[in-house]
């Protein structure tokens, strides 16, 4: 008889659909509205958008809350691209993608880009100032 | 299997089309980060990215990015499963208030980006 306990997904397998669906929920609510304004609308002058002059986009970057804001996009961000872009390449018939020391490049690439981010928004319009 | 497989179906190809999407998306975000640390620097030095070539790269990667978010938003009904008074909420709904969730995102960030440039 069934006690449903096998139906259950292995605890590693939910954390790393946690981390790889948060990231690709993240982008997916947040990015097209980043870059439609600050890519697109902005630079043609159809928006007045705070990276267009240094003072607005100083303040902005000054907000502490903004600054959590970027380093949880980009730590999730990341880590969902890194995932994806190693199986792309599986898929392209890459094996080798597939391995530990590829794994390491490219969640170890992950976790790169989120430390330069950290130090990025800590050097970049310091709280403490 | 030869690497050219995904070439032979549409539904291997938008499958190949979704996992690319990282590739410029990734691309577009450094850019960000690069505009975030220029911040840093001498106010007289600030020079935004705005050149033609830019906004066409933009246009391109909000094509993708908008590809991620609808296929992506859409998975949401298929991962996730939630019991409200021990009845399961259709996927439907899920994928909808995931929808709903796009929209205020974009207006919250939209309005953040320009009201913070007076």
């Amino acid at each position: 008889m069934s006690t449903g306990v096998g139906k259950r997904p292995a605890l590693s397998h939910l954390f790393f659909w946690f981390l790889f669906s948060q990231g690709g929920v993240l982008v997916a609510l947040l990015l097209p509205a980043h870059v439609l304004v600050q890519g697109i609308l902005g630079p043609l002058g159809f928006v007045p958008v705070a990276d267009r002059h240094y003072d607005t986009w100083f303040s902005l970057l000054g907000n502490p809350l903004v600054k959590l804001y970027l380093l949880a996009l980009f730590a999730f961000a990341f880590f969902h691209y890194a995932h994806r872009i190693r199986y792309l390449l599986v898929d392209l018939g890459l094996h080798a993608a597939r391995s530990v020391p590829a794994q390491v490049i490219f969640y170890g690439g992950a976790a790169v880009v989120t430390l330069i981010t950290l130090w990025i928004l800590l050097t970049t319009a310091p709280l403490f100032h | 299997m030869p690497t050219s497989w995904w070439t032979r179906n549409r539904h291997y190809f938008a499958y190949m089309l979704r996992e690319f999407s990282s590739v410029p998306m990734a691309l577009w975000m450094l850019w960000f980060l690069v505009e975030i640390q220029r911040a840093g620097g001498p106010a007289a030095q600030y020079r935004p990215h705005g050149s033609p070539a830019f906004i066409a790269f933009s246009v391109i990667v909000l094509l993708f990015s908008l590809y991620h978010s609808v296929t992506f938003l859409s998975l949401a009904g298929t991962i996730l499963h939630f019991k409200v008074f021990d009845r399961p909420v259709p996927s439907r709904l899920i994928v909808l208030a995931m929808f709903g969730m796009w929209l205020v995102a974009s207006v919250v960030v939209a309005f953040v980006l320009v009201w913070f440039a007076r």
